[in-house]
């Protein structure tokens, strides 16, 4: 480990760890803020929801059976935090290499007594760091946040199962971006790529659950964690959970092998 | 001993032309000039030495170790300024140099203090305000600072203002003083005169010449022009060893190789106004380098 790569990583991730963290607090309190009023009309709103197709209620997320309950509803917000958090990760995958080419310090780095692989993994590390506090403050604050807003009793430990997809989906996303980020190093702007593949899993997710095809949800990160089966069960899928950690090491051990062979071009 | 050997390398960029066998070594203590026009390879030579980019065949060791199998080892005592210096936009130089610093096992706070007197440059600026003459600064602390017992230096001078210029070419004459290796590749040709003991001539991906720059000088010709007060007969100076003879009136021009006397004794023979004798510049003698091969 090169303590001075890494710390120079986490002093540039600095900021935007701290805007996204507030982001995800926010996107998950204006939800939770909503749940006062929806648990007061509940009988009306389960009306209008039945009045939906039941495929758009699935593209949703939206489970009549446990929608009125405070995970439940939460669970309905969390699709958005993720969505967010996919975005984030992806951001910092993307930009780890492309960020020194973007801005022609990989000369710099890379002229540096240090070999590829320790850069790599310093960077990665950082990337890391940043978004397990994003999630460290997400969660203590979402449960803050549910404790406030819930009418009965909920079970924590199912409350943080839920919140820990944000987690899995992110390092999903880290180790997406970061493939796109070796494989192509000369990327403009970080943020069009992040949210064109972000956006475009997400909708392959909600089309792939409409259609009901089990198979189809390996196709979206975004379906690897299904909700409904996590509050029954109090666990996670375990395909879908090997396939993520397969997916990550997959995705770190192509790019160290990519990042280490490549030319770096001057721009 | 040799502090870098280059032995046939070839790098291919997809079926385009990189460089192509190129073969040349430096030796410790050397400043050794690169020259050769803009996109003849020079900075391929260099970023392949620095492993930025890999070599498609052939091979090089920098103080006696290979440059690929080696390169984190080697770049310990390697100090390395590009063409161009980017840098982290929101640091402050002084952390820029730390941070730099912070890659080598010693104590470099004194040395960047030292530099940044030498080059006038304030430590205490950010990057993001610097004037590209400023950042260029920047960047020779950054390639100095941990006292390098190699120094490349990639076309370092764009950007320097002539009194900069002339202070970093002490600071590398003094590094070199104390006992440190140059590589300095650059397409202008007076630079490389300045500084260099021997060069190395590239032109489209291949080592045309490695020569001492005192041997270059001395395989030359003169350049004659004489004036004289009526016009002469062309074929006057129409002597073995003169070339490029050009008359005009009373102004006469040639270039000349060989014994000085005889062209001496012939403008004697004749009444002249006025009278130059130039020694070629490298620019002359490269282009009959590039002429030559051409």
């Amino acid at each position: 480990m090169r303590m001075n790569i890494l710390l120079h990583e986490l002093r540039a991730y600095r900021k935007s760890t701290i805007i996204w963290t507030i982001s995800l607090i926010m996107v998950a309190a204006l939800f939770m803020s909503f749940y006062p009023s929806f648990t007061k009309d509940t009988e009306e709103f389960r009306k209008l929801l039945e009045g939906y197709p039941a495929a758009l209620r699935e593209a949703f997320g939206i489970n009549l059976d446990n929608f009125f309950s405070i995970l439940g509803f939460y669970c309905y917000g969390l699709s958005f935090v993720t969505l967010c958090g996919a975005i984030q990760a992806m951001n910092l995958g993307t930009g780890i290499i492309s960020k020194e080419v973007r801005e022609k310090t990989a000369d710099f780095l890379l002229t540096k007594p240090v070999t590829r692989a320790a850069i790599l993994t310093n960077k990665l590390l950082a990337a890391f760091i940043s978004i397990i506090v994003t999630n460290i403050f997400y969660i203590t604050a979402a449960i803050l946040l549910a404790y406030q807003v819930a009418t009965e009793n909920f079970d924590v430990g199912i409350f943080l199962l839920l919140s820990l997809t944000v987690l899995f989906i992110q390092l999903i996303f880290l180790g997406l971006g970061i493939i796109v980020s070796v494989i192509f190093q000369k990327i403009k702007s970080v943020l069009t790529v992040s949210l064109a593949t972000v956006f475009a899993f997400y909708f392959l997710g909600m089309f792939s659950s409409t259609s009901g095809d089990e198979a189809k949800r390996y196709l979206s990160p975004f379906k690897y964690f299904d909700t409904a089966y996590i509050m029954e069960h109090s666990n996670y899928e375990t395909p879908f959970l090997i396939t993520s950690a397969l997916f990550i090491i997959l995705a770190i051990g192509i790019s160290y092998f990519i990042y280490g062979k490549k030319d770096i071009h001057t721009v | 001993m040799n502090v870098i050997e280059i032995k046939n390398l070839t790098k291919m960029y997809g079926a385009s032309r990189g460089i192509s066998d190129i073969s040349f070594t430096v030796e410790e203590g050397e400043i050794f000039g690169f020259i050769g026009p803009n996109g003849a390879g020079k900075s391929t030579t260099i970023r392949t030495l620095l492993s930025l980019i890999y070599p498609t065949s052939g091979s090089a060791t920098i103080f006696g170790k290979d440059i690929v199998q080696f390169a984190p080892e080697i770049k310990k005592e390697i100090g390395y300024l590009p063409s161009e210096v980017f840098y982290y936009d929101n640091m402050k130089v002084k952390d820029l140099l730390n941070y730099s610093a912070s890659f080598y096992k010693k104590d470099c706070r004194k040395r960047i203090k030292e530099l940044a007197n030498i080059m006038d440059l304030d430590l205490n600026k950010k990057i993001d305000d610097l004037s590209l003459g400023n950042k260029k600064k920047v960047g020779i602390v950054q390639g100095l600072l941990h006292e390098p017992k190699l120094i490349i230096l990639d076309e370092p001078t764009s950007g320097l203002d002539p009194l900069m210029q002339q202070k970093f070419f002490e600071l590398l004459e003094e590094e070199n003083r104390k006992g440190a290796t140059i590589l300095f590749s650059s397409h202008i040709l007076t630079e490389v005169q300045r500084l260099c003991n021997r060069v190395a001539i590239i032109k489209e991906g291949r080592i045309v010449a490695v020569e001492k720059i005192s041997t270059l000088k001395e395989n030359t010709y003169k350049k004659f022009k004489v004036e004289t007060k009526s016009a002469l007969d062309p074929h006057y100076f129409n002597l073995a060893g003169v070339n490029k003879l050009e008359v005009k009136d009373t102004h006469t021009s040639f270039l000349f190789k060989g014994n000085i006397n005889e062209v001496m004794r012939k403008i004697a023979d004749v009444e002249i106004t006025n009278l130059w004798i130039e020694e070629p510049d490298l620019e002359e003698i490269f282009m009959h380098y590039y002429e030559k091969e051409a």
